[in-house]
């Protein structure tokens, strides 16, 4: 115990002369600069046995990890300058105990750090509803409200009865075109263009499949052309094309038969003869012509068919004619 | 971001019609600013519907941006249609042997899942349509396609209105 004290009080006497002395060297050094250099440098040993030293380990720093930011986060934060637009989930960013994934039966899923699942999936963070609010607020000057008598389609349709409908893609290709975009449709109902009877048969016939006998509406697709405006003006050209067209009446045009008729018209037809001659049997004087209504009769007995309205009627206007009290 | 873009696009017509002809009824270029929209000098177009088709893999996430979409309607004050999806996701099935050569009664089925999604909105003039479009355009998520068909209204045309003269 004693000895162990003295020799640790020599080593303490021993150092504080090797510092005493040190000082004195440093302060005649400082006069010989020079030279002090030359004393500072250790003295080289030369290495005989050429043993490898070993390679010191490179230690990278590291900066410590911060605390994930939520633990400052204020309560009444503005949410949207967190979080300002679409970003993959980050769990420090996010003041919400989330958790996610498959486990097994009975344990909880696993919580936000270092969790894949919740960065997979596309996160609407930034569209929260205050934030929808916020920007519907900036982009509501560039609207305009619908004008007002135009409230109903009945009200619409009186004014504006053509209807264009074209389609916008917006999709993750590496092209921004689609081939469908083209795409032109114009619909009209027909009661909407003005027509005389030739007219109005012949426009049909030239539309065929473009005209739903059903609906009474004419719908015109273009996609033939390259971009939308061609395919639009096509569309409206063929209306055009179609329309005028109808009210052409070509020479060969007379020459249809009563084969070649679609409806029974009573003007083109014996039955008009008939009945004149029955009228105006024995009449030198002013001919009579039989009744529309008997002629309207005998043109729905012959197309609609022989049900028990059009015969009763049929009955009734023939007897009108010939002046026979039932 | 957005805001720029628009108020050069709509501000520009409205300059360059009120220089050249200053009697047009629709341009009044004194107050261009205040509400562009009204003053670009070219007449609005009228839209009776505008339908969405959102196709996606992912259900949800489909739910959470038709959810996004129909809130920024109601705050810009476009009237909502019908919103629907089919119950059951469109299956694109490719079936191959199992192994490389022979085995034919073992095979392996990959399959694509497609969601559907639909959405109306009813009675849009043409500055309003191309705001919201592009507004929910931008926001739309990855993996997800969006297919927007437009009905816009227009008149007869004139050359259409009486039977022509003389043919």
């Amino acid at each position: 115990m004693t000895t162990n004290l003295v020799r640790l009080l020599e080593c303490n006497i021993r150092n504080s002369k090797a510092t005493v002395a040190q000082r004195t060297m440093r302060v005649f050094s400082s006069q010989q600069e020079q030279s002090s250099v030359e004393d500072d440098e250790e003295f080289r040993v030369l290495n005989l046995r050429t043993i490898k030293q070993q390679a010191r380990r490179r230690v990278i720093k590291k900066d410590a990890v911060p605390p994930p930011r939520t633990t400052h986060m204020p309560v009444d934060q503005d949410w949207s300058a967190v979080w300002s637009g679409p970003r993959s989930f980050h769990p420090a960013s996010v003041p919400l105990p989330l958790r996610q994934g498959y486990t097994e039966r009975g344990a909880a899923a696993p919580s936000k750090y270092a969790n894949a699942e919740l960065m997979k999936i596309p996160n609407f963070l930034h569209l929260t509803p205050p934030a929808i609010r916020q920007q519907c607020e900036a982009i509501k000057k560039f609207c305009t409200p619908w004008p007002k008598g135009l409230e109903s389609e009945a009200t619409w349709k009186a004014i504006f009865p053509v209807e264009v409908i074209t389609t916008d893609y917006c999709h993750s290709l590496p092209t921004i075109r689609h081939p469908e975009a083209r795409r032109v449709t114009i619909t009209l109902n027909l009661v909407d263009l003005k027509f005389d009877a030739h007219a109005k048969d012949k426009f049909l016939r030239l539309v065929g499949e473009r005209y739903n006998q059903e609906t009474g509406v004419l719908t015109f697709t273009a996609d033939r052309c390259p971009t939308r405006k061609q395919n639009y003006d096509y569309a409206l050209y063929l209306l055009t094309a179609c329309y005028h067209e109808s009210f052409v009446t070509e020479p060969w045009e007379a020459s249809k038969s009563e084969a070649d008729m679609e409806v029974y018209l009573f003007e083109r037809n014996k039955a008009k003869l008939s009945a004149e001659a029955i009228l105006n049997w024995n009449v030198n004087g002013e001919k009579q012509a039989p009744s529309a209504t008997y002629a309207e009769s005998v043109e729905k007995l012959i197309n609609e068919g022989e049900n028990e309205y059009n015969i009763a009627k049929y009955k009734e206007e023939v007897l009108k004619m010939l002046k026979i009290a039932n | 971001m957005l805001q720029p873009f628009r108020n050069l696009r709509l501000t520009l017509p409205a300059r360059c019609a009120s220089a050249l002809s200053s009697i047009a009824a629709n341009t009044t270029a004194s107050s261009a600013d205040a509400s562009p929209a009204v003053n670009s000098g070219q007449i609005d177009k009228l839209y009776s519907k505008l339908e969405i088709e959102l196709r996606g893999i992912d259900p949800a996430v489909l739910k959470s941006y038709t959810w996004f979409a129909t809130t920024a309607a109601e705050h810009l004050g476009i009237e909502l249609g019908k919103c629907w999806s089919p119950r059951k996701a469109h299956h694109e099935r490719m079936t191959l042997l199992k192994s490389v050569h022979i085995y034919k009664k073992h095979r392996v089925q990959y399959e694509i899942r497609t969601h559907f999604r639909y959405m109306n909105f009813h009675k849009l003039t043409g500055s309003t349509l191309d705001t919201f479009l592009e507004y929910i355009e931008r926001n739309l998520p990855e993996g997800v396609a969006l297919q927007a068909s437009k009905t816009e209204l227009q008149q007869v045309p004139e050359h259409l209105q009486q039977p022509p003269e003389q043919v």
